[in-house]
């Protein structure tokens, strides 16, 4: 039969290879479809060669990644000019994944780190799902996507923005301050346009009302913010993400915590949501978990009944680690702190291993962010990231097993962010932002 | 260059977009839509792929991508109406042939015009939100051709029909049937089901409705459960062959409602034929089938369960109220059990063990069962007779299972007490005549009672069976003395020490015990309290039995297996040939019916009349004179004159029976009354009732009287008091 061969002609250059390799991009790229029965090329056309109007040496590397599955970009090389090739050729998410493993805190290396234009002082970085992320700063929105070309800057009209995130790789949602004249709130833009896609209303007694939105967590089909309004309305907002219709909106008079909220963070395995609000949004701390089905708190914590002292331990920031049942929580000397999710008598349990050495006053001190993926907890300290590994069940015998610091630095660390198999890590001195990823397939040893 | 001809330049806005030629749009697009134009004509072979997906991606890449999305929309749309106007053009059965075909040729080609349009697909579509292009394809698909005015009925109508033509019996192309509804169930489920799932259910409806009400017109009830069993496979197997997996459930309920729902009632009474008739011949397969279709509606088993615990209580009130059943107790409660197993076997083989019918079945057998005040009786009547002689030979499994069916039976009986009262009596008399076959299947029981009902119910019992064995001892004890002491002259005494209030005794009943015996008495009664100080022995010779050595007149010489009172008689006869009535009387001191059963049974038992009796008769009189039997003879030596014994219960018996239950409940009641109160200090009347009867349920049901008459006694005794404000609430009295 000898109908396994496949003759190619890339830009003059001849290529032969085989079906199965080309097979081996996936039905929804261009060579596999170019191969597919239903052009009957290769079968009646055996001898002929397949002329493809594209540059030989980018496709030769390609070709190659198809063959073996790894990814070696020879010295020289526009990555840049690689990936636009890898997009003709409709095999973009296979390089990605030749590019980078699963996000493993232990196996993390540097791969880019990316300067704004901007001086220092980011507000937040968010991670995107495809491995982009976008970074937040005063009232404009920088938006990098997989291979961190940036986009369109979304410039939110001179309102501060407090929280963004990721819908999907094409869609950002934004936080701001409201200005009064139905501006700000909250709104989802397309990151390849810049456009607008939805705004997001709070509307309360027929009323639409102006509103500060605060934090933001989204799950698969709904959108939450904390929201405070001029008058009376705080609360937890819901929206639906396809629509951007308002779905629910839990109240609470003011003074409690629940609209000033600092971090949302959904947790899909549950169907909860962990709210915080905390230091220096309120002088005590609150952290609770919401049903939406049931509109309730099914569990809380606060530290507004212990006795003020001295050198009391004021908790900066929370993530829930659903796989431990476990809230992490940091203080402002970074000790690390774990409550259990599980019952409702829940004291801190602070760790004492992590203590730092005091900063002194006259350095701009950045106080400790938590991230988490899985059972790996992240905690910022300074210019560092600190990885803690703990077995599934308890996050509070975990131990740090790693610390990544960038040999040049960028000043303390203002904020971090997991997700899409990368860790942002956004330095506050200098506007500069690192990419931590875990190298791919290629060149590890197995694990056994 | 002068400064001048600088100033000239114009400083212009800086452009993106490089003009290229104005026609490239226009041109790349005309490419394009040759090649849809051709694919569509199965004119694919001379396109290249690589060139019409270059130009598709170039036109995005220089943002084309709006032109190029509409454009097909629009080639699109003009293929799908040409398509529509042939397959409205087919004739007769060809329409869906040809409708099927062009649904083949259309998702190739939309497979390949995706092909070309990939990258439009992964760029302009995502950041636009635009429909990707093969939803696109097939929403164009749906509202040009399934849901044009011409076509859609006339696919509905052909689809029911064809569906039809196979329920009456046609053969039809199950194939093709498929593949559209295949179709429509790809074009969306909203489509598969507005467009066919809901008519066709619809359908079904009409249809089995019409039928289900000439089956009930024409067939009795098994044939119509076999009939609407072959048409809910028949249309489950319909949904597996040709319709959406998710139609199977939608499609049965509408047959269950149709064919089962709605005809229930009148299925499960149809004469002659319905649920009562099977239940009486046992048809195991018809109730089966019976149970697995109306278990699919809501009511169903409701409904079985209701007729067939009405039928049980109405059988179950006539079998133990019938007369004539009570003559013969051990057939009566073998009644109730064949009748038990049957329905157990019904419930096993037919309805699969279902609970809420084992409940229906208990509740019905609770019911009629305490209809008849005299079932505790029978049942440990059933008992005694059963570990008599019923259990001889038989092996240790079917003892256990007979005991096991005794024990249901008593689950049921609301007055356990009573039961326990006939049973002590019933077992006492097996121990002291040393009747019972088997030991174990006797403690087996006790178990079995004690595991129902608690420690204190068999306490007494259990009793009963340590008295017997220290007696054993005892007698051991005692014959190792006379043997050690004297000549072993007189007869042999056996005595079995019985724990006062553990058997149930009656007071009174002495009588004249022959000088020997006497003597033998008395020495075993020093050995007894010189080993047990502190004691006090009375003989209770109404219960006892003795073996006699008799030579009669003719020289017979028979061994005479007799009671106590009997040997008091007999040995009269030692002294004197002839005596009347009276001179028995005085010299015996025996209570006037029991000596005058014992003396019926031995002067007037044909074939064991050890005595003669002037005048002969049945019956015992004052005046009869009473003579040794000089011809009595037997094929045994050994002759067992067994007293005539009245087996049930006489109706003065009965009713002190009665009378000692009743009484033997006042202290429990009492007892409970006091526990409630200690507990609760104050509670009304009608809760002190309710919390009674829940805690003695377990023995007996009291009656509501009974514990008012009870609670005012303890008034009395001021253990409680009457509120003085509501007098309805009782206050306890510590």
């Amino acid at each position: 039969m000898g109908s396994d061969r496949v003759r190619l002609n890339v830009g003059g250059k001849p290529f032969v290879t085989s079906r199965t390799t080309l097979a081996n991009a996936g039905r929804g790229s261009m060579l596999a479809a170019m191969i597919d029965e239903n052009w009957d090329l290769v079968s009646e056309l055996v001898s002929e060669e397949i002329f493809i109007d594209r540059n030989p040496s980018y496709f030769s590397v390609l070709l190659d990644l198809l063959r073996t599955g790894e990814l070696h970009i020879p010295s020289g090389m526009s990555e840049k000019a690689l990936y636009r090739e890898a997009e003709f050729y409709g095999i973009t998410d296979r390089v990605r994944h030749a590019r980078k493993g699963p996000l493993d805190g232990n196996r993390l290396e540097c791969v880019a780190s990316i300067s704004g234009r901007a001086t220092g002082d980011g507000t937040a970085i968010r991670a995107s799902p495809d491995g982009g992320c976008c970074v937040a700063h005063g009232s404009m929105v920088h938006v990098y996507n997989w291979a961190m070309e940036e986009q369109i800057p979304l410039t939110l009209d001179y309102v501060n923005v407090n929280d963004v995130g990721f819908l999907n790789p094409n869609c950002v949602v934004i936080c701001t301050c409201e200005r009064g004249d139905r501006a700000g709130g909250m709104a989802s833009f397309n990151v390849t346009s810049g456009k607008l896609v939805h705004k997001f209303q709070v509307c309360h007694d027929d009323q639409l009302k102006n509103f500060t939105a605060g934090a933001l967590a989204s799950s698969d089909v709904h959108l939450y913010a904390s929201c405070r309004g001029r008058s009376y309305e705080y609360g937890i907002g819901t929206w639906d993400q396809a629509t951007g219709q308002q779905i629910n909106f839990l109240y609470e008079t003011p003074g409690r915590p629940l609209g000033d909220a600092c971090k949302l963070q959904w947790l899909p395995q549950s169907n909860l949501l962990l709210v915080a609000t905390l230091f220096p949004r309120s002088d005590h701390s609150f952290v609770s978990l919401l049903d939406f089905r049931t509109k309730g708190k099914v569990w809380s914590w606060t530290d507004s009944c212990q006795r003020k002292s001295a050198d009391e331990k004021i908790v900066m920031d929370a993530v829930a680690m659903e796989e431990c049942s476990t809230v992490c929580v940091v203080n402002q000397f970074d000790n690390l702190g774990f409550i259990d999710m599980r019952n409702s008598s829940h004291p801190v349990r602070w760790s004492h291993r992590y203590r730092s050495a005091r900063v002194s006053e006259c350095e701009e001190r950045c106080y400790s962010k938590l991230a988490v993926s899985g059972s790996q907890l992240f905690s910022s300290k300074n210019d560092s990231v600190y990885v803690f590994c703990s077995p599934d069940w308890d996050a509070a015998r975990g131990v740090q097993t790693a610390r990544l610091r960038k040999t040049e630095g960028g000043g303390a660390i203002s904020d971090i962010s997991v997700g899409g198999d990368s860790l942002f890590v956004l330095h506050n001195e200098i506007n500069v932002f690192d990419v931590w990823e875990t190298p791919g397939s290629s060149g590890i040893a197995e694990v056994l | 260059m002068s400064q001048a001809k600088k100033k000239n330049f114009k400083i212009e806005p800086f452009k993106h977009k490089v003009e290229m030629d104005p026609k490239y749009a226009e041109k790349t697009w005309k490419i394009l839509e040759d090649a849809i134009h051709e694919i569509y004509n199965h004119n694919a072979s001379g396109l290249s792929f690589e060139e019409l997906y270059r130009n598709a991606y170039n036109m995005v890449l220089h943002k084309y991508g709006e032109k190029l999305y509409s454009g097909l929309v629009n080639t699109m749309t003009q293929h799908m109406r040409e398509i529509a106007r042939t397959v409205e053009a087919a004739q007769g059965g060809l329409f869906l042939e040809e409708l099927n075909s062009k649904w083949c040729e259309h998702n190739k080609s939309l497979q390949m015009i995706r092909d070309i349009l990939m990258y439009m697909d992964r760029t302009y579509v995502n950041n636009f939100n635009k429909t990707p292009v093969h939803e696109l394809g097939l929403n164009l698909w749906r509202d040009n051709i399934v849901r044009s005015p011409r076509i859609r009925d006339r696919l509905l109508h052909t689809l029911l029909d064809l569906v039809h033509r196979e329920r009456t019996g046609e053969v039809i192309n199950r194939g093709l049937m498929r593949n559209i509804t295949k179709m429509l169930v790809d074009l969306g489920p909203t489509v598969y089901q507005e467009d066919f799932e809901r008519p066709f259910l619809d359908a079904a409806s009409d249809f089995y409705r019409v039928e289900s009400q000439q089956f009930v017109e024409t067939c009795d009830c098994a044939d119509y459960l076999r009939k609407a069993e072959k048409r809910l496979n028949e249309e489950i197997d319909r949904v597996t062959h040709y319709l959406d997996a998710k139609s199977e459930p939608k499609i049965t309920a509408v047959v269950e409602k149709e064919v089962i729902g709605n005809r229930m009632k009148l299925l499960v009474e149809m004469e002659n034929s319905g649920l009562v008739s099977m239940l009486i011949d046992d048809k195991y397969d018809d109730l089966g089938r019976m149970y697995n279709m109306f278990h699919r509606v809501s009511t169903g088993l409701q409904t079985i369960r209701d007729l067939m615990t009405a039928h049980l209580r109405d059988t179950g009130r006539q079998l133990v109220l019938d007369p004539e059943r009570l003559k013969d107790p051990v057939e009566f409660v073998q009644r109730l059990l064949d009748e038990k197993d049957k329905y157990d076997k019904i419930i096993q083989l037919s309805f699969g063990n279902d609970k809420t019918f084992q409940n229906a079945l208990n509740s019905s057998f609770e019911y009629f069962i305490n209809l008849n005040v005299r079932s505790p009786e029978f049942i440990s009547l059933f008992v005694d007779d059963k570990l008599r002689k019923g259990l001889k030979g038989v092996s240790e499994e079917d003892v256990e299972s007979v005991l096991d069916k005794v024990m249901m039976l008593f689950r049921y009986l609301q007055e356990k007490d009573v039961f326990e009262k006939y049973y002590k009596q019933h077992l006492a008399k097996r121990l002291l005549s040393g009747r019972t076959v088997s030991d174990d299947a006797e403690r087996s029981l006790i178990v079995k009672l004690k595991t129902e009902c608690g420690y204190q119910f068999t306490s007494k019992l259990e009793g009963m069976f340590t008295d017997m064995k220290t007696s054993r001892d005892t007698m051991q004890g005692f014959n190792a003395t006379l043997a050690g002491s004297e000549t072993n002259e007189g007869p042999t005494l056996a005595v079995q020490v019985l724990t006062t209030g553990s058997w149930p005794t009656q007071s009174g009943a002495r009588c004249n015990l022959p000088t020997e015996i006497l003597s033998m008495c008395d020495k075993f009664k020093q050995y007894y309290l010189s080993t047990h100080t502190g004691r006090r022995l009375t003989w209770q010779t109404n219960m006892g039995t003795a073996d006699l050595k008799a030579t009669f007149g003719n020289g017979n010489k028979h061994e005479l297996n007799v009671s106590t009172y009997q040997m008091c008689i007999l040995c009269l006869f030692n002294k004197a040939d002839r005596l009347m009535y009276r001179e028995i009387e005085q010299a015996t001191d025996i209570p006037a019916s029991d000596l005058q059963r014992s003396l019926q049974s031995l002067a007037c038992v044909k074939g064991k009349n050890v005595l003669r009796k002037e005048p002969m008769s049945k019956d015992i009189s004052e005046d009869d004179v009473f003579l040794v039997n000089d011809k009595f003879s037997s094929k045994f030596y050994k002759v067992k004159i067994s007293t005539v014994v009245a087996q049930k219960e006489s109706e003065p018996e009965k009713q002190e029976t009665r009378q000692k239950v009743e009484e033997d409940r006042k202290p429990q009641i009492e007892a409970a009354i006091v526990r409630i109160m200690k507990a609760r200090r104050l509670l009304d009347h009608n809760n002190i009732i309710s919390e009674v009867t829940k805690q003695l349920q377990a023995r007996f049901l009291p009656n509501p009287a009974v514990i008012k008459k009870r609670i005012e006694s303890l008034i009395e005794r001021e253990f409680l008091e009457r509120d003085s404000v509501d007098r309805k609430l009782y206050r306890y009295l510590a």
